[in-house]
């Protein structure tokens, strides 16, 4: 058949023959989604694949693949060979399942930097690092308030949970922590920081230190953190990457929430080192030190598709010291 | 034409502030930060998407030099 007739007919049997695939069966997970409400991910079929195959020359056919033995020969393949005059190609290719889990993905005792924790009405986003509320013992974690306080939704004492939802965590048996603090964020002004703690769960080990694969984080680094310092972070999404700081006091970043579009000055900017983007989707919280010396300088919050010197987009953080300062607490790093 | 030197960060900051009311009515701007531009410190300006093809932008402000970028809407991750 022509490509066209191909396309055609490949539309119409995903709409008819197919559509009971479409709406049952396991949830699929993307790997790179950002930090937010649990709703709103649809369900995704396994089975059976349809597609377009070149038979010979400009002839075209219906290419099917199958990830269970029994349907090669069940009704659903049948009413696809009889709707396309034969002209299909049939295949077994076995089961397709998603990769295995990322180390950052997975759930962690004790707690490190970079793996994945959020809310428990939240996908997944990143633990940034351990720190203390100033002129106090009790150890808490730090992340984003769109990562740990649902974007000022949650109330003190709410759930935290490592991994985050979107990574099979769930309260009680994956909770860490309590929600205990927030930088609220405003929607008629300027934010400095998007940022909030959890009180860690009683007798919760942690390693405040470990960046894995990276080195010891050796401490708060610098206010100032100019154009062209090296940086590295440890996030849930896209593991250990090294970037670049491509510009610092960034001001007017309107960067999309749930809640609305929300304006953050004096921010740092950051583009990846090498193929690939420094940042995407759930890595939000991660701690971002300075590569040589493992100073900590900034929270990642948000980030861009385009842009940067290889146009895998780049990420936005807020100074590590603001963050600091807004929720009166220091970083734990011995 | 400014003369061409090296801006200090002083300069530039003061620069920053009227960047924005500059370039916002000219075109969607999602970030005005500060970054290195020859041997100096320059204004780095982040646009959302393409200026239209008849907008002359600023090459620079109050002498300082700009660096345009398309980068997008910025998201939370």
């Amino acid at each position: 058949m022509q490509l066209d007739s191909a396309r055609g007919l490949k539309r119409a049997l995903i709409e008819t023959v197919l559509t009971p695939f479409v709406s049952v069966g396991p949830q699929v997970k993307i790997l790179a989604v950002p930090a937010g409400p649990v709703a709103g991910v649809s369900p995704v079929q396994p089975s059976i694949a349809v597609g377009i195959g070149r038979k010979a020359g400009h002839e075209f056919q219906i290419a099917v693949r199958c990830q269970r033995r029994e349907l090669m020969t069940g009704k659903e393949v049948e009413q696809i060979r009889r709707k396309a005059k034969n002209e299909v190609d049939v295949r077994y290719i076995g089961p397709v399942s998603k990769r295995a889990a990322p180390w950052t993905q997975l759930r962690h005792r004790p707690l490190q930097i970079g793996i994945s924790t959020g809310h428990v009405k939240v996908t997944a986003g990143t633990l940034g690092a351990f720190v203390r509320k100033r002129g106090g013992t009790d150890p808490h974690i730090l992340s984003n308030n769109h990562v740990l306080a649902n974007e000022n939704r949650a109330k003190t004492g709410d759930a935290i949970i490592q991994a985050g939802t979107y990574d099979g965590g769930a309260d009680p048996a994956d909770r860490i922590a309590a929600l205990a603090g927030m930088a609220r964020l405003r929607k008629t002004e300027p934010n400095a920081v998007d940022a909030a703690i959890g009180k860690l769960d009683d007798a919760l080990e942690f390693d405040p230190r470990t960046i894995r694969g990276l080195g010891k984080l050796a401490g708060l680094g610098a206010a100032f953190v100019d154009e062209g310092t090296e940086v590295a972070k440890l996030g849930r999404t896209t593991g250990l990457t090294r970037g670049r700081v491509t510009a610092f006091e960034l001001d007017n970043v309107v960067v999309t929430f749930d809640i609305g579009p929300l304006r953050f000055d004096g921010q740092i900017e950051i583009e990846g080192a090498d193929d690939g983007p420094f940042s995407r989707g759930g890595d939000s919280g991660s701690l971002i030190v300075e590569a040589n010396t493992r100073l900590a300088v900034a929270l990642l919050f948000a980030g861009t598709e385009a842009g940067g010197e290889n146009d895998q987009g780049l990420t936005y953080a807020n100074p590590l010291r603001s963050v600091l300062d807004a929720l009166k607490v220091d970083l734990v790093a011995e | 034409m400014a003369e061409s030197h090296a801006h200090t960060l002083d300069e530039v900051r003061a620069a920053k502030s009227r960047a924005l009311a500059v370039f916002e009515p000219l075109a969607a701007v999602v970030g005005v930060g500060i970054t290195r531009i020859g041997d100096g410190y320059g204004l780095k300006v982040n646009l959302r998407e393409p200026p239209p093809s008849d907008t002359r932008l600023p090459t620079e402000v109050d002498g300082v030099p700009v660096r345009l970028e398309v980068v997008g809407q910025p998201r939370k991750q």
